[in-house]
């Protein structure tokens, strides 16, 4: 009611009174809001894949009794307008539910200064940075905050066990000049010492250089046996490019930004051989399958790029927990029923139409369900941090293709050994 | 409704902070005729050495002094005034787009040693842990953000009034008499350089304010705010607005950025759900005509400078007129 209330009021308000009370009680409708880069390259597909998974709630009869209506606003990457955009969509839209931001950056003083002051959930797909956890930790995130991209700190020991099991001795590091990047750079280090490889220089990479000669240089330096490569598909090409022409080695490790089909392409194939790549793993179960399958028909291609896998997850456990706290929920209720469909205990649904009407049947039973996703059975902390199972894998002629598949317990009996 | 006063409170607290840099950049340009392509690293400055001073402690870098936020605010304006009068001593001999090119670069440098140095000022993370100021009296709510506005309100008018005195005063004249002719202010026994490097201090600590404000109301500031985009919209806005007329400032800062915020909700609520991906790059097209179109038709800017009453103006050369001596 109040949605409405608010809806009709804004029509008003904006001299569009014909859209105010077009709504019956029947095919009501409930927006959620999104702020992301659209604007930028990689950030489109994270929205498109967002909104896929509204439309397949939709689908499913929508969530909480309602159609689902995605508001989705650009952030354009500068903190100023992602933060506007986060408080209209919560003032003038009403919203509940936030998805997004990716840059930490943006999410962060959406946090501080808009989801926690109005008490709204906010998921993001993408944000890296550790500061999260630490605000969490604080209690400054009133329990609102969730992220589906699982800690930087899996990917860094799935590359150190690369390292490790490939017999590299030494390892350079180039990083994206960013939070996730400097993180990355920071525990990768860490991790490949503790396993004993040598890390012959760590070198940060600056977005949009026509060249990273002198980059690329210093860590041919130190003669490494393997590169490890924190980067997106755009640099990351340019930076292999240079690499391979100096004739660095084609020993690389590359961390899941870089799982891209872009990046395959322009680099080229034959030069990918002895890439391993690391990623947080789909679970060994029909809903990745059944997400790649639809992901595919969809949009005519596999989900490669950075994001796609934890926006959609972010999206359907938003979702879920829509559904699970019932009609007019406010979020502090929303984000409260988080744990009911993540519940290791619960029925598995499926990443889907199908499993989300599952889902509905047995959450409206009061019943609990184990959301199995497109990175697989997302659980979080209470830091609203997740960790996942994860795969290694390597490029092929016509995508990526799975060399090794690590249990959630595996991965962290891997991370405690480093400790 | 409720909802609606709550976001134009925000988008006012928003667009008055902003309005304080472009009076500041006002003062530089519209008053003096100094290109400074560098206006982020004069916000920048306030909004860092406000959040350090003022925040609490942070493990990894610098900062967490926990100053009572009027003095850790003060600390941002020195910080900015002390950059400026650095990169002044340095580059202020230089003229126009020369002037833009070195101040661009002291703002792109200023971003880079933020991303990097993590000792410093956290990196790429950013400053966080900031405690707004009597955030536990008022509440994190509506009640606050009103608050907020009436500091930032406060604010922007004590700038207006006091940079209107300014450029009304001699030192005024004797500003707008630099810019439009430096040999001739010389000729008169007046040193550009020493006048130049004070407008450049000066507006710079203006700036300085707006971001100390910036980094209070987000309670957190990364190398993302820093980024060149902020000096490209700051012009915006003077330009917009009308170089030379701290009311245009204003003005064109509303304007410009009520355009910037509206575009993205009129497109995100109107646009078809196709389209909607689109909405981000169709905004930047839209913004980048508004500013052609501006430059084309109006380039004097909505409010142009308006010079002081002929009848005062013809008194004061009455009385500095030679012929008027004799």
């Amino acid at each position: 009611m109040n949605l409405k209330h608010t809806t009709a009021g804004l029509a008003l308000a904006a001299g569009l009174s014909a859209l105010g009370g077009a709504a019956a009680a029947q095919d009501c409708t409930t927006k959620i809001g999104a702020v992301l880069p659209t604007s930028v390259d990689w950030g489109r597909p994270i929205a498109e894949t967002a909104q896929f998974a509204v439309d397949q709630v939709n689908a499913a009869g929508g969530a909480a009794g309602c159609q689902i209506e995605m508001v989705l606003r650009d952030t354009q990457v500068d903190p100023k307008v992602g933060v506007d955009a986060a408080k209209a969509l919560v003032d003038l839209e009403g919203v509940k539910v936030l998805l997004g931001a990716v840059s930490s950056g943006v999410s962060m003083p959406i946090l501080t200064s808009v989801t926690v002051p109005a008490g709204v959930m906010q998921m993001s797909c993408c944000s890296s940075s550790t500061a999260f956890t630490t605000l969490a930790e604080e209690g400054k995130d009133n329990d609102l905050w969730f992220r589906t991209f699982a800690t930087t700190g899996v990917q860094s020991a799935m590359g150190a066990k690369v390292a490790q099991d490939q017999g590299y001795g030494s390892v350079a590091v180039l990083y994206k000049n960013d939070d996730w990047g400097q993180d990355m750079a920071r525990l990768i280090a860490a991790d490949l010492e503790a396993v004993g490889v040598e890390v012959t220089g760590t070198v940060a990479i600056n977005d949009a250089q026509p060249s990273y000669r002198a980059e690329v240089t210093e860590a041919l330096g130190g003669n490494p046996d393997a590169l490890y490569l924190a980067l997106y598909p755009v640099e990351g090409t340019s930076v292999v490019r240079e690499w391979l022409s100096l004739g660095g080695t084609q020993n690389m490790i590359v961390a899941n930004a870089l799982k891209s089909d872009e990046f395959r392409e322009n680099v080229g194939m034959q030069y990918l051989g002895n890439v391993l790549g690391t990623d947080t793993a789909s679970p060994r179960s029909e809903s990745a399958d059944a997400f790649r399958a639809a992901y595919q028909e969809r949009f005519g291609s596999e989900p490669n790029g950075p994001g796609l896998a934890n926006s959609y997850d972010a999206t359907m456990i938003a979702l879920l927990a829509m559904e699970a706290a019932g009609p007019d929920a406010d979020g502090a209720a929303i984000a409260a029923a988080v744990p009911r469909v993540t519940d290791p205990e619960g029925t598995p649904v499926p990443a889907d139409t199908a499993g989300f009407e599952m889902a509905k049947g047995i959450l409206a039973e009061g019943g609990t369900v184990l959301y199995q996703g497109a990175t697989g059975n997302v659980r979080f902390d209470a830091n609203g941090d997740v960790s996942a199972p994860a795969v290694i894998w390597a490029f092929t002629e016509d995508g990526v293709d799975e060399r090794e598949y690590l249990s959630l317990d595996d991965v962290d009996a891997f991370i405690a050994g480093l400790k | 409704m409720i909802g609606l006063i709550s976001y134009l409170v925000f988008f006012t607290t928003v667009a008055s902070i902003l309005a304080i840099a472009v009076m500041g950049l006002n003062l530089h340009w519209g008053f003096t005729g100094l290109f400074n392509g560098g206006v982020v690293a004069s916000f920048g400055a306030g909004a860092y050495a406000t959040l350090i001073l003022g925040g609490t402690p942070q493990a990894g870098h610098l900062g967490g002094y926990g100053w009572p936020w009027p003095l850790a605010l003060a600390g941002g304006l020195v910080a900015a005034g002390v950059l400026a009068w650095i990169v002044g001593v340095l580059t202020l001999r230089l003229r126009r787009d020369y002037l833009a090119i070195a101040t661009f670069g002291v703002a792109v440098t200023f971003e880079n040693v933020m991303r990097n140095a993590q000792g410093l000022a956290g990196g790429a993370q950013g400053v966080r842990g900031f405690e707004r100021p009597l955030q536990d009296v008022i509440g994190t709510g509506l009640s606050y953000n009103v608050f907020f506005l009436a500091v930032t309100l406060a604010a922007l008018i004590l700038t207006y009034v006091v940079l209107e005195r300014l450029v009304r005063s001699p030192f005024g004249r004797l500003l707008r008499a630099i810019r439009e002719d430096e040999e001739a202010a010389r000729a008169l026994g007046k040193s550009p350089t020493r006048v130049r490097l004070t407008s450049f201090v000066f507006g710079s600590v203006v700036i300085g304010l707006a971001g100390g404000l910036y980094g209070t109301f987000y309670a957190f500031v990364s190398p993302q705010d820093v980024l060149p985009i902020l000096t490209f919209q700051i012009w915006a806005m003077l330009i917009v607005g009308g170089a030379g007329n701290n009311r245009g400032a204003v003005a064109g800062t509303f304007l410009i950025w009520g355009a910037w915020t509206a575009s993205g909700w009129a497109l995100a609520r109107f646009a078809p759900v196709e389209a909607q991906l689109y909405t981000g790059s169709v905004q930047f097209i839209l913004i980048g005509l508004v500013i052609v179109g501006m430059l084309l038709w109006r380039p004097e800017g909505l409010f142009p400078e308006r010079l002081a009453p002929a009848s005062k103006t013809a008194d004061d050369r009455g009385k500095l007129e030679p012929g008027s001596v004799t």
